[in-house]
């Protein structure tokens, strides 16, 4: 391997922020190309990454390590795994897409494109860390441009969300950096040195009553983020006043940080407090998909009904990664891919409806399907999409979600299937209201459908939605491995044996001969 | 074995021979300011030159020299590097508020200068006594320059209650250095020691309440609570221009002072102290932070962060001799950062102004891109947001702190320090985030910042945003600014 693909990635964005800065002030129609090439570059890279991925390989490749600060044990050291290459290529995916949905923004738009270019470079950054201080460093970091993001270019109550935002999720980093303080003040005692490297803490060994604490130190920074049940009540708020490009990186990577802290790291460090508290969490998980979608259907903002399907979707995920079964974590991790693209395109599509309409209240539009045929007919796609329509990818995700967890939490499974359900509920409601019927009211008569810049942005996640839905097999072939060391790790650790392996499944034959 | 060396008192030499001259050239031959800010940047450079031999001298050899009452220590020289870099920034950020004076200028300097001479005396001494004539030298000094501006009240009452509150935290102290001394019959910090290390004292209630009382003493010079509280009154009657260096001047002082004397002559004695340290850190960073929140002007608000960020240097001293080394390096970047932030503030409302309601600095990324940026930098670093310094420092004395067996107390100033990136942000929203309201608009329409001002927030912008990256070579140096 002749470059160092995973630090281009992160510092590729982070290096366009810069050039676009400097574009000079007399050329402003140079910012928007310049911004876009310099993403679909990095979206280059991430695709170079995905074909060179060996899928055989369960463990970290494309490995950089360099010592920054050793007394402390602070290393750069960056790697890419089964669970973090989608959620890399999907996060380089979504940005090209955010640049093209933004240019329309007239105010401060140079600082506007370098701000998501850094939060692109910070995004990557945290999935690809494998040293503690660093992921914390991009984890906190991030915060900084998506505050900027949403209160400089958000809603009306912009300033109260931006503040929500970054508080709710410093106050969760605190506990994080406590956490982490202390695991390394623990390798102090049992290496002799202090370390922050991810590889070395895994074979630190601690006490039962630490995991607890440090899976809840950790637990609360990530539950946060995810957000997981009673931790979502910012989400609501800064998905709403963000801009359209904020909304969907929100939903479609920042999210996702959370869910992949859960399996990265409480997984994987803490494994007895991990089985021990699974059932608790599974069971949050489940309270946040039935209140997620039963607050969604009563939503009368549009924006807020896809906010809160998120907090219903994400539920999914973590039911998922806490069923501690083969099938419960690919769907996971898979499913935090899918729901990246359809709830991106679910917030893009109501953006392009705000635009014209300048309202996000449900009642204020009917019987668009007349006046946007295009526009309906791309909306009721994602929908169902986002709803589980088998053949699309949500179906993949929360199939196999469903199916890992009923092996563990029975009961609690039956109960998350309602919000598949209820999910339906919600967007097909909504599209009734918005899309059916007759345009009666005035100002929805003359609204114009989307143009060929809108349909190409819709077009890709569209195609991705449908080939992640058909054909799953080489994205799933290649999270397995990595989800399957997470599983022989917990189960050599405490003893644990984990219901659904994926070996039961592929010889089911062998089992009933025997 | 000489007891003499000049070279131990090389930069209080050096600062003092600029006193005088500044002093005495100014009634001989009445120069314009510009040759007293000269003569004082050249006494300051030649006080860091010197510093720095001492610190090349002293690190292979560190030697006590005037009977017990100096050291030339790594420690020491280090503290003098930083305070005469202080100072240089200082004066600059100062130089707006200097030229106002008129022919008051030279008692200004003259002042500034002598602050510095006794702080970096505090950073040096290595006898009870002389750290008491240090800690009132440099205090005097800055009694004075609270109260500069003889025809504000609020200077007038700033200076006045910084003095009697002062006054009585030095009386404080000085008990505190009686009863250290009826306990161990010593009055150098290596003498009490040794007397330490050597007896064991059958009733050590006489130390122990020593021990207490120089803490709250120097405590109270680092604005630490429950001892902060003239602190707000008085950086906010103080003029904008000079309450940064009396903020930064007096932490990296106070603390150099009691790193010193707990780990030199109480080292033995951590697991009395530390407990009392970290009950004082708790408190300060709790309220601090609370306190700052609920201001409305930006003077206080820096203040009263400034009590927590007393609070958060304090977590890394309960590490003891381990923690020293992050005690400095906080409380060194923090010094630029505050003494930044005032700058930013000395501009906004004036040099000789007192008050700076947050209001002025709605839209002022509009009008004043390169202060409201430094600004930003600074706030983002003092609430802890990583590649700044300001992260750094809390990692590392969380990390010392963890170490050392404290766990609440890092939990205490992690909590604190999200609760205070509230007032730290609601700056950034005021600037880049309000359009100005219509009054603020016309009473500061065009915002010119001198070069001397831009020099010094261009410097304090580059330490905090190097040392946050690249921590590496000041880690390096201040491992080895131990105190002998």
């Amino acid at each position: 391997m002749g470059f160092n693909v995973l630090s281009l990635l992160v510092w590729l964005p982070v290096a366009a922020a810069a050039i676009v800065i400097g574009l000079p002030k007399r050329r402003p129609e140079l910012v928007v190309p310049v911004a876009f090439a310099l993403s679909v570059l990095t979206l280059g890279l991430a695709g170079y990454l995905v074909v060179d991925f060996d899928a055989a390989d369960a463990g970290f490749q494309f490995v950089e390590k360099t010592a920054i600060w050793s007394d402390l044990g602070i290393d750069y050291h960056l790697g890419v795994d089964g669970i973090s290459l989608f959620i890399v290529a999907l996060t380089a995916f979504l940005f090209p897409i955010s640049i093209v949905a933004s240019v329309h923004i007239e105010h401060r738009r140079k600082e506007f494109m370098a701000t998501l270019l850094l939060l692109e470079g910070a995004l990557i950054g945290v999935f690809l860390s494998l040293d503690l201080i660093l992921f914390f460093v991009f984890f906190e970091v991030l915060l900084v441009p998506m505050y900027f993001l949403i209160g400089l270019w958000g809603g009306e109550r912009r300033l109260e969300a931006a503040l929500k935002f970054f508080l709710y999720t410093a106050l969760g980093s605190a506990f994080l950096l406590v956490g982490i303080i202390f695991l390394s003040a623990q390798a102090h005692d049992q290496f002799g040195s202090p370390t922050f490297n991810y590889l070395e803490l895994l074979e630190l060994d601690i006490s039962r009553t630490a995991q607890y604490w440090l899976f809840g130190a950790f637990g609360i920074a990530f539950a946060i983020k995810v957000p997981l049940f009673p931790f979502h009540t910012w989400l609501p708020d800064a998905h709403t006043e963000a801009p359209t490009a904020g909304s969907v990186i929100l939903a479609g990577v920042l999210l996702k940080m959370g869910t992949y802290g859960f399996l990265r790291f409480n997984l994987n460090l803490f494994p007895e407090a991990t089985v021990q508290l699974a059932g608790f969490l599974a069971a949050l998980a489940v309270v946040g998909i039935i209140y997620g979608a039963a607050v969604a259907i009563v939503q009368p903002d549009l924006k807020r009904l896809v906010a809160y399907s998120s907090v219903s979707h994400l539920g999914f995920v973590v039911l998922g990664i806490f069923a501690l079964t083969s099938q419960g974590l690919s769907g996971g991790v898979i499913q935090m891919v899918n729901h990246g693209l359809t709830t991106g395109a679910l917030f893009l599509l109501v953006g392009m409806i705000y635009e014209r309409r300048h309202t996000r209240d449900i009642s204020a539009y009917g019987g668009l399907q007349k006046v946007m045929p295009w526009f309906a007919g791309f909306f009721l796609f994602t929908a169902f999409a986002s709803a589980g329509l088998p053949g699309l990818n949500g179906f993949v995700g929360e199939f196999l979600i469903l199916l890992g967890s009923y092996a563990r939490h029975p009961a609690l499974t039956i109960i998350a299937a309602f919000g598949v359900l209820l999910a339906a509920v919600y967007l097909l409601w909504a599209y009734e209201r918005v899309f059916t019927g007759e345009p009666d009211k005035e100002e929805n008569q003359a609204l114009t459908d989307i143009g060929l810049r809108e349909v190409s942005i819709l077009v890709p996640l569209v195609a991705l939605i449908i080939v992640l839905g058909v054909y799953p097999k080489p994205v799933l072939e290649r999270i397995e491995p990595a989800v399957e060391r997470v599983l022989d790790r917990l189960e050599e650790r405490t003893g644990f044996e984990s219901p659904l392996r994926i070996d039961d499944i592929a010889h089911p034959t062998e089992e009933v001969s025997r | 074995m000489t007891e003499i060396s000049y070279l131990a008192i090389g930069p209080i030499i050096a600062l003092t021979l600029g006193v005088v001259a500044v002093l005495l050239i100014e009634v001989t031959w009445k120069p314009r300011t510009v040759w007293l800010g000269v003569i004082a940047g050249a006494s300051l450079l030649a006080g860091f030159v010197l510093a720095v031999a001492q610190w090349v001298e002293a690190s292979d050899e560190p030697v006590i020299r005037f009977r017990g009452m100096l050291a030339l220590d790594p420690f020491g020289a280090f503290g003098a590097v930083v305070l005469t870099v202080l100072g240089a920034v200082a004066l600059l950020v100062a130089w707006p508020l200097i030229l106002e004076q008129g022919r008051r200028a030279a008692e200004f300097i003259a002042l500034v200068l002598l602050a510095l001479t006794g702080m970096i005396l505090m950073a040096a001494a290595a006898h009870f006594i002389m750290l008491f004539l240090a800690l009132e030298v440099a205090s005097m000094s800055l009694y004075v320059l609270a109260g500069f501006n003889r025809n504000s009240a609020a200077s007038n009452e700033a200076s006045v209650k910084y003095f009697l509150l002062g006054s009585f935290a030095s009386a404080v102290f000085l008990y505190g250095v009686a009863l250290s001394y009826a306990a161990t019959g010593s009055l150098t910090l290596h003498g009490t020691a040794e007397f330490l290390a050597d007896n064991v004292l059958l009733d050590s209630a006489a130390l122990l309440a020593s021990i207490g009382l120089l803490i709250v003493g120097l405590a109270f010079k680092v604005s630490a609570a429950p001892f902060h509280m003239w602190a707000p009154d008085v950086y906010q009657g103080a003029a904008s221009g000079v309450s940064g260096f009396m903020t930064a001047g007096a932490k990296v002082a106070g603390f150099a002072a009691l790193s010193r004397i707990a780990v030199t002559s109480y080292g033995p004695y951590i697991a009395d102290w530390a407990p009392a340290v970290a009950v004082i850190a708790a408190l300060s960073v709790l309220v601090g932070t609370m306190l700052a929140i609920a201001q409305s002007d930006i003077k206080r608000m820096l203040a009263y962060s400034s009590v927590a960020h007393a609070g958060f240097i304090l977590t890394g001293l309960v590490a003891g001799i381990d923690g020293v080394p992050y005690v400095w390096f906080y409380v060194v970047t923090y010094a630029f950062q505050v003494l930044g932030a005032f700058a930013v503030v000395s501009v906004v409302s004036g040099p000789a102004g007192t008050k700076s309601p947050l209001t002025d600095y709605a839209g002022l990324a509009q009008r004043a891109p390169v202060l409201a940026g430094s600004l930003a930098l600074l706030m983002f670093s003092m609430g802890g947001i990583p590649l700044t310094a300001g992260f750094l420092s809390k990692l590392y004395v969380f990390r010392e702190a963890v170490d050392a067996g404290y766990l609440w107390l890092v939990l205490v100033g992690a909590l604190a320090s999200v609760a205070g990136l509230f007032f730290y942000l609601r700056v950034i929203v005021l600037m880049y985030m309000s359009s100005p309201s219509d009054e603020a608009a016309t009473s500061t329409v065009d915002i010119r910042v001198s070069d001397p001002v831009r020099v010094a927030l261009t410097g304090v912008a580059v330490v905090t945003l190097a040392f946050g990256i690249v921590p590496g070579p000041l880690l390096d140096v201040v491992t080895s600014a131990l105190p002998f």
